[in-house]
């Protein structure tokens, strides 16, 4: 079977016990880091490449990952543009995102697609994992670098910083330990360009709701 | 980029020159796995020297993060030294001063490295 992709690992970390998506699948730091996972992929395959000014698009050419060639596509070409501005552009296209990544995970056997009603009206979608063992391995691999003094490979040091990021952690470790993490989650996770791009597009996204509900209030 | 590897006592210097961007990643890739692998028998130290590099990419740093932990896992002591000022930006803008000892120039990196003990 093809290895997880990093877009679909962090889709799957954000399936609870129950089968449903974690509140944080629907807030703007994890919606950002959906297409910072996925730059970050197309980086990897040599799509894409970043630094501290742009990123320069090096090949249009699709990879056949439905997730990374809807982004690959939706990259501006004209003129190079920062990170942050084409992350920030480009989370208009997240719910699609995550939709690929769970339809990928349903049709490569990770998870199941259930549909019930609440009260004979209301549908609700589910997404029970199928046997855990991806989502548990995660769950494991992040834990133990976590935990020990051992440098993380590219691939994971990205998901630490990215679901440090979008507030995926939370689902399996609780504030307190969070915290107490804080040290070793910011010298290994997000050890790359496009990853600490993310996490400056999220806190300007943040100041800025900040700012419009103060604004408000007044 | 061009890649010079010397010796200096117990440890292999390593000096790439030009622009390490996607295009020379994998490149320098293979030669760093070379020199960390030590034909089987693992270097003591190996310090980068960076003087030469004019630019540096996400796909050039993640060579870095590669080479750094190979290099844990071998207990080789591993330095980089000598960046130029925006190749140091992009270092510590993506926290790699944080798993790396950075140092400002070779005789630097040198004289840090822990002699073995007798």
């Amino acid at each position: 079977m093809m290895m997880i992709s990093l877009v679909e690992e962090l889709a799957l970390l954000t399936i609870e016990d129950d089968g449903s998506l974690a509140p944080t699948a629907d807030s703007v730091g994890f919606r950002f880091c959906m297409i910072g996972a996925c730059l970050i992929e197309l980086n990897q395959l040599g799509r894409i490449d970043v630094d501290l000014e742009a990123i320069h698009v090096l090949s249009r050419e699709p990879v056949g990952h439905a997730a990374l060639d809807l982004v690959l596509q939706q990259l501006h070409t004209e003129s190079p543009q920062p990170a942050t501005a084409q992350i920030r552009r480009l989370s208009a296209f997240s719910d699609d995102l995550i939709d690929l990544a769970i339809g990928s995970l349903v049709q490569r056997g990770i998870i199941d697609q259930q549909e019930k009603r609440f009260l004979w009206v209301l549908k609700t979608r589910r997404y029970p994992v199928i046997d855990g063992k991806e989502q548990t391995e995660a769950k494991l691999r992040i834990l133990s670098l976590l935990l020990s003094d051992d440098l993380p490979t590219p691939h994971d040091s990205v998901l630490i910083g990215l679901a440090d990021a979008g507030g995926v952690l939370e689902g399996f470790l609780s504030g307190t330990e969070i915290a107490r993490l804080q040290d070793r989650l910011q010298q290994i996770g997000s050890l790359d360009l496009i990853a600490r791009c993310v996490e400056k597009a999220i806190q300007a996204e943040r100041e800025l709701m900040g700012q419009i509900s103060l604004i408000r209030t007044f | 980029v061009n890649v010079q590897i010397e010796t200096q006592g117990t440890a292999v210097v390593v000096k790439p020159s030009g622009r390490l961007d996607f295009a020379a990643a994998s490149a320098f890739q293979a030669q760093m796995d070379e020199v960390l692998s030590g034909s089987g028998q693992p270097p003591a130290a190996v310090v980068i020297d960076g003087a030469g590099m004019e630019y540096i990419s996400s796909a050039g740093l993640r060579v870095f993060l590669v080479a750094a932990r190979a290099a844990k896992m071998t207990n080789t002591q591993f330095v980089v030294c000598g960046l130029t000022a925006s190749v140091r930006e992009v270092f510590e803008v993506s926290g790699f001063d944080r798993i790396v000892t950075l140092k400002a120039t070779i005789t630097d990196a040198l004289s840090a490295l822990e002699r073995p003990a007798n």
